[in-house]
């Protein structure tokens, strides 16, 4: 046979069509964003933030997001309905999602045992609390043979907190769980917390709930006015199911009542609606002291009632304690009442009745 | 966090839609509209203590229209007119229970006064207490409830609930005061005329209550046919 030099074989060439060339977009997953260029974008923020301050005029060193916020709105003005789509600019911890950096080695191999599973960090924290609820095992059963085991353990204090929500959890761990492996952890935090020696991994457990903020702090209250002749007064609306009422609760000393220019008497002659404009200063105790002054409209004479109780209530706030404050709305005194009438129904006769049903 | 909070402080329709719901998120907590009843701290019981400290982090619903920090404002009463009204006339029905409690004490007083000396410390004047031994009086213990099996429903001895036996004691009232009653005589003077009978444990509502109570003691023997 011919021996020939590999250099005059004839070359062949393979023939391939253009879409083996372009990259599946969807395999690759999300984008991958390296920690280099986040810093690069965090340093480009910094400076920008700079310069729009020296643009508008402002000092550089105390400008805050809102500040931002206002000179962009300010600077590129939008008329855009959709809010996200209007021009932004927020540090780069809010604008790119937080990912995890390579879990695996250079030759493959996952730094985590639990890598496979697919939510590492929700079972190697799942792990954990286990390992707790174990160790707080052992410790009861180390006091139990000392003889030091009492039911008197610390408590942590719960009230007025709550649970992380499904989607906080999500962030700590930055991975997606199911409803069904949020069910689970919290169950297994209820677990640690049943133990009668919790109160030593308090931290841990306090890391996982949120303080409730307290109700009464979220009311506005009316600024104290004054008169000409020097009475103190203060200003409040209300509403109920359509009804507007305006007060104007004045501090003279004497118990009048007016509504739209008459004597409540003579306006509500039902005494349960008298009862309703009475229950907020009879509640704090200030009945004979104030002069009220009011107007209302709209819907009927148990709504107004209703709204001028509102509206009275609000005004008191800035005549009374803090402690008044929240006796008056846990008695219900300061929630706006949302009940209105109900829509009626297409097919149905009125609300909830229905057609007189026929069986053919 | 404050976001996720606020979506439950706003006016709410189920997106399961239930038999019975309100404008409120199931979040917020019922109101307590008594001016001074509070027991100092050191007679709570830990769950009360729970609720209180509860109460301070949750939203409260509005107290309701009919509701006042008057004394003489009574649950049991606003309920009784509740159930007393009919087609909304709050008005009407209020003023009947008013009539009510007004001819119970003219009646306990002329027997205050009629009474010698010995038997007037016996004698209730104060209408709201009569009112209330009377619906307790009217209260059954036990009910009955239909279970069907085999083909052939029977009347099964059931416990009831609080709400549920007053619920029935109130019905009972009501419905004795509307039928059983002479075509000239006023609501309120048959209510009154009932209420102190119940509160003698005599009169027609008690009666009926001790007939439920016959026929659960004489169907004592389906009794295991109750599951729940």
């Amino acid at each position: 046979s011919r021996r020939v030099s590999p250099e005059l074989l004839p070359v062949r060439h393979i023939c391939v069509s253009s879409s083996l060339w372009k990259k599946n977009l969807a395999a690759a997953g999300p984008q991958k964003f390296t920690q280099e260029f986040i810093d690069k974008q965090v340093e480009e923020f910094e400076i920008g933030k700079r310069h729009l301050a020296n643009m508008m005029g402002e000092d550089p060193e105390t400008f805050t997001q809102e500040d931002i916020d206002r000179s962009i709105a300010y600077l590129f003005p939008s008329g855009l309905f959709e809010k996200r789509a209007r021009p932004v600019m927020k540090h780069p911890e809010e604008i790119f999602p937080k990912q995890t950096a390579i879990q695996w080695d250079a030759e493959g191999r996952p730094f985590h045992f639990l890598f496979y599973t697919g939510q590492q960090s929700y079972y190697s924290l799942l792990h954990d609390v286990y390992e707790k609820i174990l160790a707080m095992e052992r410790h009861q059963d180390k006091m139990r043979n000392k003889g030091l085991l009492t039911s008197e353990t610390k408590q942590i204090l719960l009230t007025g907190s709550r649970w992380l929500l499904k989607e906080e959890i999500e962030e700590y761990l930055v991975e997606n769980i199911s409803d069904h492996d949020y069910m689970r952890l919290i169950q297994l935090m209820e677990k640690l917390l049943s133990m009668p020696y919790c109160s030593l991994e308090e931290e841990f457990i306090l890391k996982f709930r949120k303080q409730l903020e307290v109700q009464s702090s979220k009311h506005e209250i009316p600024a104290l006015q004054y008169d000409p002749q020097g009475v103190t007064f203060s200003v409040a609306d209300g509403r109920r199911k359509t009804a507007k009422a305006s007060i104007t609760l004045r501090d003279s000393g004497s118990g009048n009542i007016t509504i739209n220019g008459r004597n409540y008497l003579h306006y509500f002659p039902l005494l349960q609606d008298r009862e309703q404009l009475m229950f907020p200063l009879h509640f704090v105790g200030m009945l004979g002291r104030f002069d009220v002054e009011g107007s209302v409209e709209g819907s009927g004479h148990s709504a107004q009632a209703g709204a001028l109780r509102l509206a009275i209530s609000r005004a008191l706030l800035s005549f009374v304690s803090e402690g008044d404050v929240e006796k008056m709305r846990q008695a219900g005194l300061l929630t706006a009442d949302p009940r209105i009438k109900e829509r009626k129904k297409p097919g149905q006769e009125g609300a909830r009745k229905k057609f007189t049903w026929k069986k053919r | 966090m404050a976001a996720s909070v606020r979506h439950l402080l706003k006016p709410w329709t189920p997106s399961l839609c239930f038999a019975r719901w309100s404008r409120y998120n199931p979040y917020y907590l019922d109101p307590d509209p008594s001016k001074d009843a509070r027991v100092p701290d050191s007679e709570l019981s830990p769950e009360q203590k729970e609720l209180q400290e509860l109460k301070t982090v949750r939203p409260i619903k509005a107290a309701l229209s009919s509701d006042t920090s008057s004394p003489f404002n009574d649950p049991l009463i606003s309920k009784f007119i509740n159930m007393m009204m009919q087609d909304g006339n709050k008005i009407l029905a209020r003023g009947i229970m008013t009539q009510t409690l007004e001819t119970i004490k003219r009646k306990q007083v002329e027997k205050y006064h009629r009474s010698p000396a010995a038997k007037r410390l016996e004698i209730e004047c104060n209408p709201y207490t009569i009112f209330q031994k009377a619906l307790e009086n009217c209260k059954p213990i036990i009910g009955l409830a239909s279970v069907q099996k085999g083909g052939k429903s029977y009347q099964v001895p059931v416990p009831l609930t609080d709400n549920r036996r007053r619920f029935l004691a109130m019905k009972w009232l009501i419905t004795e005061c509307r039928d059983n009653k002479h075509r000239r005589t006023h609501m309120y003077e048959k209510l009154s005329q009932e209420l102190l009978a119940a509160f003698a444990n005599e009169g027609n509502v008690v009666k009926r209550k001790h007939d439920l109570h016959k026929m659960a003691e004489a169907n004592r023997a389906y009794a295991h046919y109750r599951w729940w």
